[in-house]
């Protein structure tokens, strides 16, 4: 799936003319907000069309010209927002800023051709202004179910982050408490969970005879005694 | 889980979000999810001259991975506790 931000879109139902989305995975529709206005960078307004909200992107289609429609992934929405003051925008609307891959400083029209995914600002203008809290609440809700992709790796415990000197020193010489230190990074643990169950939390960092851990216990007096070596 | 339960202590408070597009928003923190996905009330722009058109902004929510940092008031961090926090939860205690 490539995510590039806006893009032109103009797979329609044959029946309804209502976009075709790719229920295969699992997108959905969310919501339909017909009488809606598109308004693309610092270009004008284009009307009339309706807003397809989906589970994964919003599709705008023009209602005049069936094939004309724009769509972008939440996955590339950067921010959402309503926009009230008159002075910024002559209408009530919801303002949105797209993520845009910059490759070089174009404009956002070279050669008179618009250039769709350089757009970073849209704006959605219903015509009936009553719904833009409805908007503003069901663009939060996709973008909710759109978080980043999670890429393969281990949930808990695979960082590898280094966080201080200690974690470095391996065999942890001179620590307070007798306590087994578990190395971060799986590479350097040698050795032997206790009867092949690898679930047991503590493989040992490295096998060292002469290992403060090996000596005997405290209670011990005569440390001269013989040990198991 | 460490930030998104630290924002949550922070919802009420002056924040200051800055983009990876280099846009700064100042705005109250309303809520946080476990994204880190933001939503801000009394939104404004602080620096007005790359987005002229979200002046008007009152609310608005930001996605999480647009964050590139999230300027707190000076005193709502402890950051001793949120130090060592952050080295309990990537040690997985």
């Amino acid at each position: 799936m490539v995510v590039g931000g806006l893009r032109e879109f103009a797979l329609r139902r044959s029946g309804d003319g209502s976009p075709a989305l790719d229920e295969s995975n699992g997108e959905e529709l969310m919501h339909v907000q017909p009488s809606v206005a598109v308004a693309l960078g610092s270009r004008s307004v284009e009307s009339p069309g309706t807003l397809y909200i989906t589970s994964r992107k919003l599709i705008w289609l023009s209602d005049v010209d069936v094939a004309k429609g724009y769509a972008v992934d939440f996955l590339s929405i950067s921010l959402h927002a309503v926009s009230r003051d008159p002075q910024t925008y002559s209408s009530p609307c919801i303002y949105t800023q797209i993520e845009v891959v910059e490759d070089d400083e174009d404009d956002t029209e070279s050669a008179g051709v618009l250039e769709l995914s350089k757009i970073r600002e849209m704006r959605l203008v219903p015509s009936d202004a009553t719904q833009l809290d409805t908007l503003f609440d069901v663009f939060c809700e996709c973008a909710e179910l759109n978080p980043e992709p999670v890429e393969e790796e281990e949930e808990e415990s695979g960082h590898n982050w280094v966080f201080s000197a200690d974690q470095m020193v391996v065999g942890g010489g001179g620590e307070e408490d007798a306590e087994w230190q578990i190395s971060q990074s799986p590479t350097s643990v040698i050795g032997h969970s206790n009867g092949g169950d690898e679930s047991i939390a503590q493989p040992m960092l490295e096998l060292r005879i002469n290992d403060q851990r090996f000596d005997d216990a405290e209670e011990m007096v005569h440390e001269s005694e013989t040990k198991d070596h | 889980m460490l930030f998104f339960s630290y924002f949550k202590d922070l919802v009420g408070q002056e924040v200051t979000v800055e983009l990876k597009n280099d846009l700064a928003i100042r705005g109250t923190l309303h809520s946080v999810d476990q994204y880190l996905n933001i939503k801000l009330e009394n939104t404004r722009v602080v620096d007005q001259d790359k987005f002229p058109h979200m002046l008007s902004v009152r609310n608005c929510f930001i996605r999480g991975s647009v964050v590139r940092y999230v300027q707190l008031p000076p005193d709502g961090v402890d950051v001793d506790l949120l130090h060592d926090a952050a080295r309990r939860e990537a040690r997985g205690g």
